[in-house]
């Protein structure tokens, strides 16, 4: 049986924009491999760069973060970002476990 | 997506309604589907994709579109029989694991509402309660009062009604003693063997907090299995 195990994401994304805060949606759409988090995983973005939620166990959050506030302040209503496996420099951004993810980001206007 | 369609989400969400959130990923358009609604022009192509993602409760793209669907289910709908100390704990594990839980207890100072704020609770023995909760084989009980006039009950309404995890709090020899007298009331062994007692998985803590883990633990561990 499914259960929706529902983080509430959508819930706290209206109760910002509710303090007029811009708001960016980040969507897992596609996984492949062993991604940390099922399609369907959210995670919201504000203008200054506060997030709550997720789309991997913290792996690529940063880069979506930016993602998200480059969309912001260029007014796109949305993109689609893929991360693919992390390769060794230390601090790039990937996926450590090896998978790959789509992440699908869109503006809430 | 517009606000406007994410207000009608979180309104769906409190109704407890099943449906899913179809988003054309070229457009950034989204809109949202349930039984029996007309979908937009710019979907109607997709209908059938569509309605095997919804009736498989999949998250997904269409294979070769650019079509992704998000499917909601009801939460999974849990009665606590008991308004006890670990009733409290498993009340916050359930509101981040998103289990809808009612509570009975027809003892007063029980099933106060100071104790379990925001929470059904039903002030009545078990048969009178059951008459205002809708179940079926999707519902979950946990018996956690021991006392076999509040929890007999509920279990006998639980087995009848084929619920899909059901669980008493007691000792072995307390869970031995319920076993006889569910035979006596006429229940097979397939039934009764199918109770979850003692409750919960072997954790090893006897604090409330562990033990509401312990039931929480396998309440999901089941819920998964099904």
């Amino acid at each position: 049986m499914k259960n929706s195990f529902d983080e509430k994401i959508l819930e706290e994304a209206n109760d910002w924009i509710k303090t007029n805060q811009k708001v960016v949606l980040a969507t897992v759409i596609q996984t492949w491999g062993s991604s940390p988090r099922q399609v369907g995983s959210r995670m919201i973005v504000n203008e200054k760069g506060d997030f709550s939620g997720s789309v991997s166990g913290g792996c690529v959050e940063s880069a979506v973060v930016r993602e998200c506030i480059g969309i912001i302040k260029d007014n796109k209503p949305f993109k689609k970002i893929e991360f693919k496996v992390s390769n060794e420099s230390a601090w790039e951004v990937g996926l450590a476990c090896g998978g790959e993810i789509a992440v699908y980001l869109e503006q809430l206007n | 997506m517009k606000i406007n369609t994410l207000k009608e989400i979180i309104k769906k969400k409190e109704n407890k309604n099943e449906f899913a959130i179809v988003t054309n990923l070229n457009t950034g358009d989204s809109e949202i589907y349930e039984t029996g609604k007309k979908l937009s022009k710019d979907l109607e192509k997709y209908s059938d994709q569509i309605k095997d993602f919804y009736n498989s409760k999949k998250n997904g793209i269409i294979e070769d579109t650019e079509i992704f669907i998000e499917t909601y289910v009801r939460p999974i709908k849990v009665i606590v029989v008991g308004a006890v100390h670990i009733a409290q704990y498993l009340v916050d594990f359930a509101k981040s694991l998103n289990f809808e839980i009612s509570i009975i207890d027809p003892r007063g100072y029980f099933a106060s509402a100071e104790r379990f704020p925001d929470l059904n609770i039903i002030n009545k023995w078990p048969d009178e309660a059951f008459k205002e909760i809708e179940t079926n084989s999707n519902t979950a009980l946990i018996a956690l009062t021991h006392d076999p006039k509040i929890d007999d009950p509920a279990l006998q309404h639980a087995l009848n009604k084929k619920f899909y995890y059901i669980g008493a709090l007691g000792s072995k020899k307390t869970h031995t003693n319920r076993c006889e007298r569910l035979k006596e009331a006429g229940f097979n062994e397939e039934q009764i063997n199918s109770i979850h007692g003692p409750i919960g998985i072997k954790l090893g803590g006897k604090s409330a907090p562990e033990i509401a883990l312990s039931i929480i633990a396998q309440l999901v561990s089941v819920t998964y299995r099904k």
